[in-house]
């Protein structure tokens, strides 16, 4: 199972170049991210988009909420919850790193190293991103298009994050972030990079699981009625 | 004159990688391999990079699509770097200011084997 969450949306026909691609490519399921300001747009495209990808492969729509007031993520993310298969917030800022993974209704932190000296995360959010179940999202296109001493401080975020991985067993997904065909690379080019940056097979199979769970889990939210309890339609 | 031809035994084992390329401006098969050596060495290292044995032992046109020009080629590369060599290949985002995309579509052991991905 290949499941790649966060490519990034444009209009119709790019998406259809861009779903194309990736499925030559070995990619199973995609996600269109768009940010908060395009999300409502890009659901008019949805049914067009199912039309001409039944065949293709199985898409769907990630809400990517880029803003810096912790206010703006909570109503953006309580507004669009019913609406998106995922919600992913754009990390970096400390308080948003923070607010983010102790909401129980975000699905993913996106790039908590983005634009930072540091991972972004440390034990206290490592914990908080177990207890509420937010996923934390490392991005391929952060890596190509970054060179020399900024790849390399990039990369070793990574592997900072990796270490947290490995003691707290946080959810880890790993998404291309692609804008363009430019972009999308093989599955198998896609692991072997993570291979060479410090995953093992298993914690990146078990990343791609963890992207379907969150697919999975979303479907069924509406039939949650809280932490642990679900309704079920079976009659027996 | 020529070194006598080593024994199976004391070969190197290869594995040859095809590269789907796409590039926005036209490119030759010395531009293929200023690339792959240049992503090799930038990403795994001098050091690293010797033990690859690179080699571009093919390299197809096929035609330009979508504002976009797509190459075909056939790497060599020693079987136990397979990973490694994909790895950097895959890092590769411009050429000459030109954006460009390598990806691995194949890898086989013997170069008629790797034909069948093109």
């Amino acid at each position: 199972m290949f499941f790649d969450l966060n490519i990034n949306g444009s209009n119709l026909e790019y998406n259809l170049i861009m779903a194309r691609e990736a499925s030559k490519y070995g990619w199973e399921h995609i996600n269109f991210a768009y940010n908060q300001n395009d999300f409502s747009k890009a659901l008019d495209l949805k049914d067009e988009l199912e039309s001409s990808l039944s065949d293709v492969i199985s898409f769907d729509y990630t809400l990517e909420i880029k803003s810096s007031n912790i206010d703006e993520i909570r109503k953006n993310v309580n507004r669009f919850r019913n609406k998106a298969s995922c919600i992913s917030v754009v990390g970096g800022e400390i308080k948003v790193n923070r607010a983010c993974l102790e909401n129980v209704k975000v699905d993913v932190l996106s790039r908590p190293y983005f634009k930072r000296f540091d991972a972004g995360i440390n034990q206290v959010l490592a914990r908080e991103a177990v207890r509420n179940n937010v996923a934390i999202e490392l991005c391929f296109k952060d890596i190509l298009k970054s060179y020399l001493s900024h790849r390399s401080k990039i990369l070793s975020n990574f592997r900072d994050i990796y270490a947290l991985y490995r003691k707290f067993d946080f959810p880890l997904i790993l998404s291309s972030r692609a804008q363009s065909i430019f972009d999308i690379r093989t599955t198998h080019d896609f692991v072997a990079f993570f291979k060479q940056t410090g995953l093992t097979d298993a914690e990146i199979e078990k990343s791609f699981n963890t992207s379907y769970k969150i697919l999975e889990f979303n479907n069924n939210r509406e039939n949650m009625l809280f932490t642990g309890v679900r309704r079920v339609d079976d009659e027996a | 004159m020529r070194l006598k031809v080593l024994p199976p035994t004391l070969r190197k084992n290869n594995r040859y990688l095809t590269l789907d390329i796409k590039i926005v401006s036209p490119i030759d098969k010395d531009d293929v391999v200023n690339i792959i050596w240049d992503a090799c060495i930038r990403f795994q290292g001098e050091c690293m990079t010797s033990n690859f044995n690179l080699w571009v032992m093919r390299f197809y046109e096929c035609g330009k699509n979508d504002g976009y020009y797509s190459y075909k080629s056939i790497v060599r590369c020693q079987r136990d770097y397979v990973e490694e060599v994909r790895a950097a290949i895959s890092l590769v985002n411009k050429y000459d200011g030109n954006k460009l995309a390598v990806t691995t579509i194949g890898s086989s052991g013997t170069i008629k084997a790797s034909k069948r991905f093109i």
